[in-house]
């Protein structure tokens, strides 16, 4: 194979690839990206057996071919070469000989047959959406996976398509977090899966442009086509990731989502993070916990721990109800609302031992179990 | 923090506590699970080690056999006694037994061993009276075992009373009781006083708490130190404010031997430690829930009085480990030694973080 290729467009292509492969691969072939000629360009693919990722790249191809490279070492090579304009050229002892300026490359490659390859999904279950409009969904969520190992099968996101919306879950056992958004094209499919951590953090790292996300699942894997938009880089197409899903049921969630509303605050999202925020400064990991107590007009949130010492914190709040109070892990409760983008979010609460639950308008909600003090 | 003992809210004058002492625990438990012998001296223990009966039964006791008797002795007394080999594992499930029953009538029970328990039962509106009696009932029928109560309005009294109409019965003192009750008290019943401390009373004209009530305190700090003086005012009046502590996490076990004579070289210390290091396992053995520890110890106290104790982290029980410490304490003074102790400590107890509640399909 040879080819002529932009620099950066070769460095940010290999960028794109880079992330899911560990720095210590089981195999040496998956320390490697797959680099393939097409018609425009060429085709860059890593995988980790569990989730592969592939983008596409312009390049002037002037004789097609295949190779693989080790990423890491390739693109720390093609981030430093002096010259925007690069020649890759191979032979047939899977080496890449890499020429720009004054610099030349020789690097060892392993053959392309020995690369797994990605899979193509073959389903109707197929949804589009805003990857924008995604990557707010999972943002808002996705702090709620579990990483405790031996619940695998919370760890990760869960995805439901039903009712014309596709619904976004994640759970450790003690704060749940939904949210849910309705869907134009593929509204009408029904189905589920539940996405691995490592595939929720690559995807959201991939979901930041103004162009379309479409998601395919089988009962074993999830593929997404993300869409490169205008200002590319370089980048062709789309970029396509291909994910192994979490086997197994995941709980019915909705059972611990309280079915009545009894007392509501609206807060203002910033100021109340900033007030739980300093009011956790005194927590220690002994007494990691702090205190709402909504009464009339007023919620404080009171934290102390016998190293530290204690911490008050008043905001004014419309309210009339009773004099209620709860305790919670101050994480548990900063958590949705750094990840939210509202300006405001109500807070609802019953009493000491039920569950704290944030809404926003959109249709989002967290809900947080209290902690009860000894 | 959080405090992990709980106490009981009330004023100490208007409590209400009983104290449940069960009788002859272990032997009894032997002549339930064996009735061909109910009817004969049975001693419990004297199988292993150095032969020491660890509990008998009322029929051996008329012999004048008692717990920490060495068998020899025993048999001496009574040629006809049955030993049973101690089964701690069969006297924990009684005990557990035994604690769910107290747990139905109060919250706050601080188990002194496996067979004696303080309630505080002010909270219930039954009376007190009534309750060890119902307690007493229901360990009955549900053990086939008899225990003893005694009802005051602390645990020091309690204590006492439980002791006053054995074996199968109970006795109360009263608030109004307690001036009568204390004064012809035997200072030896005193929560505290042993058999020496007892002896040294008497040579001062001392026999009953009513004698010991003359002593103005500065006269107590001056014969037993300023916190046990203050103390001591306080117990012989009847009055004893230690609140039922649910959970005393142990900080350490341990045991010791005031010697009739002191003594005077490190050989004869020495000597001790097997009898000294024996007891201090079956006190371990006897704990409801074994628990590692991490540190053995070892404490002298001098023929002046001063007190020395060594330390070092260890899991187990090496006579020769204590033996050095021995050897430490003991050259840290030139004075002959009065009392020698073994003991264990046990890891600080966490501090209870508030528990964090999680959704119902979390816990399944």
């Amino acid at each position: 194979m040879k080819i002529t290729i932009n620099r950066d467009n070769f460095s940010s292509g290999l960028q794109q690839v880079l992330n899911l492969v560990p720095t210590k691969p089981q195999m040496p072939i998956l320390g490697n990206v797959l680099i393939v000629t097409e018609d425009d360009g060429i085709a860059l693919t890593t995988t980790n057996l569990d989730l592969g990722i592939r983008c596409r790249i312009k390049a002037e191809v002037s004789e097609p071919g295949q190779i693989t490279l080790p990423v890491r070492r390739l693109a720390n090579i093609v981030r430093e070469l002096p010259h925007s304009e690069v020649s890759f050229e191979t032979d047939d002892d899977h080496q890449a000989k890499l020429r720009s300026g004054g610099s030349s490359f020789k690097v060892m490659g392993i053959g392309e047959e020995e690369f797994p390859a990605l899979s193509t999904l073959e389903s109707e279950q197929t949804v589009v959406l805003p990857q924008l409009e995604l990557a707010d969904m999972l943002r808002s969520v996705s702090y709620a996976q579990s990483a405790d190992e031996s619940r695998f099968i919370l760890n990760g996101v869960y995805f439901k398509l039903s009712d014309q919306k596709l619904t976004v879950v994640a759970t450790d056992g003690r704060r749940l977090a939904v949210h849910s958004k309705e869907i134009e094209q593929g509204g009408e499919k029904e189905g589920s899966f539940i996405l691995p951590a490592k595939t929720v953090a690559e995807l959201l790292r991939q979901l930041n442009r103004d162009d379309n996300i479409t998601i395919t699942f089988t009962e074993r894997q999830a593929a997404f086509e993300i869409g490169v938009g205008k200002e590319s880089g370089g980048l062709l197409g789309n970029v396509y990731m291909v994910s192994k899903i979490v086997e197994g049921s995941y709980p019915n969630y909705q059972q611990v989502i309280p079915k009545e509303t009894h007392q509501r605050i609206k807060l203002e999202r910033e100021l109340l993070l900033q007030c739980i925020h300093r009011a956790a400064l005194v927590t220690s990991e002994k007494s990691n916990t702090v205190k709402m107590e909504i009464s009339p007009n007023h919620l404080e949130i009171s934290a102390r721990s016998a190293e530290f010492g204690e911490a008050h914190e008043s905001i004014a709040i419309q309210y009339d109800g009773p004099k209620i109070a709860a305790a919670f892990n101050p994480v548990f409760l900063m958590d949705p609302l750094k990840a939210l983008p509202q300006d405001d979010v109500f807070f609802e609460i019953k009493d000491d031992l039920s569950p704290g639950v944030f809404k926003t308008l959109d249709d989002f909600l967290c809900v947080v179990m209290p902690l009860r003090l000894n | 923090m959080t405090k992990s003992s709980v106490q009981a809210t009330s004023s100490p004058s208007s409590r209400k506590i009983i104290h449940i002492d069960m009788d002859c625990f272990y032997a009894a438990i032997e002549c339930r699970d064996d009735p061909s012998v109910a009817h004969l001296p049975v001693g419990v223990g004297g199988e292993s080690g150095r032969g020491v009966l660890t509990t008998c039964n009322y029929r051996a006791r008329e012999f004048g056999c008692h717990s920490a008797m060495p068998v020899f002795k025993a048999r001496q007394l009574c040629p006809q006694i049955i030993l049973k080999p101690v089964r701690f594992e069969a006297y924990r499930a009684e005990a557990r037994k035994i604690r769910a029953i107290f747990a139905r009538y109060t919250k706050l029970i601080e188990p002194l061993s496996l067979d004696e328990a303080f309630l505080d039962v002010t909270g219930h509106p039954e009376f007190a009276w009534k309750i060890a009696r119902q307690i007493r009932q229901a360990i009955r029928e549900e053990t086939g075992l008899t225990a003893s109560a005694g009802i005051a309005p602390n645990k020091m009294l309690a204590k006492i009373a439980s002791d006053w109409r054995k074996p199968d019965g109970q006795f109360a003192v009263l608030p109004k009781d307690i001036a009568t009750f204390m004064k012809d008290l035997p200072v030896r019943k005193l929560w505290g006083i042993g058999p020496k401390s007892a002896a040294l009373l008497e040579e001062q004209g001392v026999r009953t708490c009513g004698d010991l009530q003359e002593w103005p305190i500065p006269r107590l700090i001056g014969f037993f130190g300023q916190k046990w003086g203050n103390t001591l005012h306080e117990l012989a009046r009847g009055k004893d404010e230690r609140p039922v502590e649910i959970h005393r996490p142990r900080k350490s076990l341990s045991t010791e031997m005031t010697l009739p004579k002191n003594l005077e070289t490190l050989e004869e210390c020495e000597a001790l430690l097997p009898e000294l290091l024996e007891t201090l396992e079956e006190d371990m053995t006897r704990m409801i829930e074994r628990k590692p520890f991490r540190k053995i110890f070892l404490k002298l106290k001098f023929a002046d009085f001063r007190t020395t104790t060594c330390e070092r982290p260890a899991t187990n029980l090496d006579r020769s480990a204590f033996a050095e410490l021995l050897r430490e304490a003991f050259g840290r003074h030139a004075e002959a030694v009065r009392l020698v102790g073994l003991g264990v400590r046990f890891p600080e107890a966490v501090e209870v973080p508030n528990k964090q509640l999680v959704f119902p399909f979390f816990d399944r």
